[in-house]
């Protein structure tokens, strides 16, 4: 990293080394999802045939599918400071118009159901983020928060009281996706297929961060007044990464709603957007990696404790408990534990040009991080 | 239109603006002293109607559950304040992450005691209070008398004793009162089991009006915060009008129905979804909220 460019004391003070934790986990997390649905397939099978659609690639499916809706969240809150509680809403509208298409229409290609649950969580956010987020003021946290709790509630009451939708009893999905002419059942096709869009969700939500938009988000987590008055409009900017955040939740709304072959209100509403706030606490938020192992942990949690006869009704409240230590006591989630602060805290890596360090404001550096750049510039 | 009906809706209205101004007031008090946006101020609601319900199961009768409920929740109040909170000022919007956490832990809490079933609860005063033609309900005439007097008890308690002195003084200037000797954080864990104690009666009032459920909290959570936004925050008056308001929109969309054209267009979950619509878009468009000082 020896850089002529840079001023002394900086390149003193920065010795960057080539490897950081992220990317680490990065590969390390993809080679072993690409892994693991062979490995635990042969683990299990014991004396038996080998069968590769079991319970455990299935249940790691449906993480592979949350993961997405918890990186949409850290879209919202770990890079642009919108608080969404409303991640739910754009999950579950698209997976309730994939549903209805399926019924009505019978259309099951995935070159469809993915695009379009993309495009309902899009128009769905740029909606909402146009109504919450543009306006002759600047929208508080708290406004902007509620705004979002305010529509996830209503459009689950609406839901579940619209009879043409399933009301309370959402709405089912008897076929299955279809590449082509091919079924794709919940099972080891559909683990890559979901791991494949995942990659696809990080890759571009990794691009989005690190660009030149990125930088004016980060920009944004340090000092909002100060970009406002270079001229950026800040609050377009929040808009614009809230409907690709939509978008990332409806993408994973569609393919949850055909993966447990259901769609229901409680998805649309405060349940779905309350865990897809939990994932990204949980696992680290300002980085895009932490969402990921956040709604992982949380689901096998969820897996494990509700198995349990005796706190079969109560363990909910383990989820609350964890939000609470998390945001009391760690800030950073659990990525938090095994990152540098300065790593979390980050730099952008636009080389040569324009290298900006963030100094780590006490008070920003809380929650809002930035991903850093830890390639070989 | 006849007479009995117009009243029944006027007092329908004015029981749930009741209800609303209590929880209201609560949220509004605790926002605008302390800059936090209490995000489990539904569960509180929602304790003070289990409150009843466990007094009930108990074998007492409900009205002890009704008293009983904005003292225990007050008392729940305290402990998260002292707990959680009270290490959280600097940071409001980590305050608000941790109140919307103890919700949780308070809603789930709830739903597995309950197992997650509706209860519905009896009214303790049943019948009706019969002013010439029109009978009113008894119960309702109770929730308006009791919001009546605990609005004039709040007033009259910040306006003419010491201790609502400081209340006022540490409202308008924190370190000013702080260094006259008022202690900031002894008021500030008052407030919140004050704010606490209000949600906590608007719960056990209005409980026979709903049931009970796990997720009645979440409700009044989003009536309220549209409330707030309604009349602003920073005031006494504001939020009690937003509150009234709200809790006018509820029966008031309701009744929109009974008209011939209207009963096909508005469903009766329309009705409720309306009145988010409505206030929201009141909210998008005037977004100081009627009586404007400050802001959250």
């Amino acid at each position: 990293m020896a850089d002529a460019s840079l001023p002394r004391p900086l390149r003193k003070q920065a010795p960057r080394s080539r490897f950081g934790v992220i990317p680490i986990v990065e590969w390390g997390l993809l080679a072993f999802l690409l892994l693991y649905p062979i490995a635990v397939s042969f683990l299990t099978a014991g004396d038996g045939p080998v069968d590769f659609d079991n319970f455990w690639v299935i249940r790691i499916t449906t993480i592979l599918i949350l993961a997405k809706l918890a990186i949409s969240f850290d879209l919202c809150w770990g890079y642009s400071g919108i608080m969404s509680f409303g991640q739910g809403l754009f999950f579950g509208l698209a997976g309730y118009v994939v549903a209805k298409f399926a019924e009505e229409l019978g259309w099951l290609q995935i070159f469809f159901v993915v695009p379009m649950g993309m495009l309902v969580g899009w128009l769905a956010a740029l909606l909402v983020g146009w109504f919450l987020l543009l306006g002759k003021r600047t929208p508080t946290v708290i406004f902007v928060a509620l705004g979002t709790l305010t529509a996830s509630y209503a459009a689950e009451r609406l839901v579940g009281g619209w009879l043409w939708v399933g009301a309370g009893n959402g709405l089912s999905i008897w076929d299955f996706l279809m590449i082509g002419s091919y079924e794709l059942e919940p099972g080891l096709a559909f683990y890559y297929v979901a791991l494949l869009l995942l990659c696809f969700a990080y890759l571009g939500s990794r691009y989005l961060v690190r660009s030149q938009f990125g930088l004016v988000l980060a920009g944004m987590r340090q000092n909002e007044e100060r970009i406002a008055f270079f001229g950026y409009r800040v609050q377009v900017y929040k808009a614009i990464v809230f409907s690709v955040a939509g978008m990332i939740a409806g993408l994973s709304g569609a393919l949850y709603s055909y993966h447990e072959g259901f769609v229901g209100p409680s998805s649309v509403g405060i349940v779905t957007s309350t865990y897809a706030v939990l994932y990204g606490l949980f696992g680290g938020i300002g980085t895009l990696i932490g969402p990921v192992i956040g709604a992982g942990v949380i689901e096998l949690l969820r897996l494990f404790l509700s198995d349990i006869d005796a706190i079969k009704n109560y363990w909910p409240v383990a989820l609350g408990v964890i939000m609470l230590i998390v945001v009391a006591y760690r800030p950073t989630g659990l990525l938090g534990l095994v990152l540098s602060e300065r790593e979390r805290i980050g730099s952008f890596g636009i080389v040569d040009r324009s290298r900006t360090r963030f100094g780590t404001d006490s008070r920003s550096s809380q929650l809002k991080t930035t991903e850093t750049d830890d390639g070989p510039a | 239109m006849e007479l009995d009906a117009i009243a029944k809706l006027v007092f329908d209205i004015l029981a749930f603006s009741s209800i609303m101004v209590l929880v209201v007031l609560g949220l509004a008090v605790i926002a605008s002293m302390m800059g936090i946006f209490n995000l489990g101020h539904g569960e509180f609601v929602l304790l003070g109607a289990y409150t009843v319900f466990v007094f009930r199961e108990l074998g007492l009768p409900e009205w002890s559950g009704m008293l009983a409920a904005p003292f225990l929740v007050a008392i729940v109040g305290l402990f998260v304040e002292a707990t959680v909170i009270r290490r959280l000022y600097v940071a409001p919007v980590i305050a608000m992450l941790a109140t919307y956490a103890v919700g949780l832990i308070i809603r789930e809490t709830v739903r597995g005691l309950i197992g997650g079933q509706f209860y519905s609860i009896d009214e303790p005063i049943q019948g009706f209070i019969q002013i010439g033609d029109v009978s009113l309900s008894a119960w309702r005439s109770v929730i308006i008398v009791v919001t009546i007097a605990v609005m004039a008890g709040c007033y009259l308690f910040l306006t003419r004793t010491s201790f609502g002195l400081q209340i006022r003084g540490a409202l308008e200037n924190p370190m000013l009162a702080r260094a006259s000797g008022v202690s900031t954080a002894r008021l500030y864990a008052f407030t919140f089991a004050f704010g606490a104690a209000l949600a906590g009666l608007a719960g056990a009032l209005m409980v026979p009006l709903f049931s009970l459920s796990a997720d009645l909290g979440l409700r009044f959570l989003v009536q309220a915060f549209l409330a707030v936004m309604l009349g602003g925050v920073g005031t006494f008056e504001g939020p009690v009008l937003g509150g009234a308001l709200i809790g006018a929109m509820v029966p008031g969309f309701q009744w929109l129905r009974e008209l011939p054209l209207l009963n096909a267009l508005i469903q009766p979950i329309v009705a409720e979804v309306l009145v988010f619509v409505v206030a929201l878009i009141i909210v998008k468009f005037r977004p100081q909220g009627f009586v404007s000082k400050g802001r959250i």
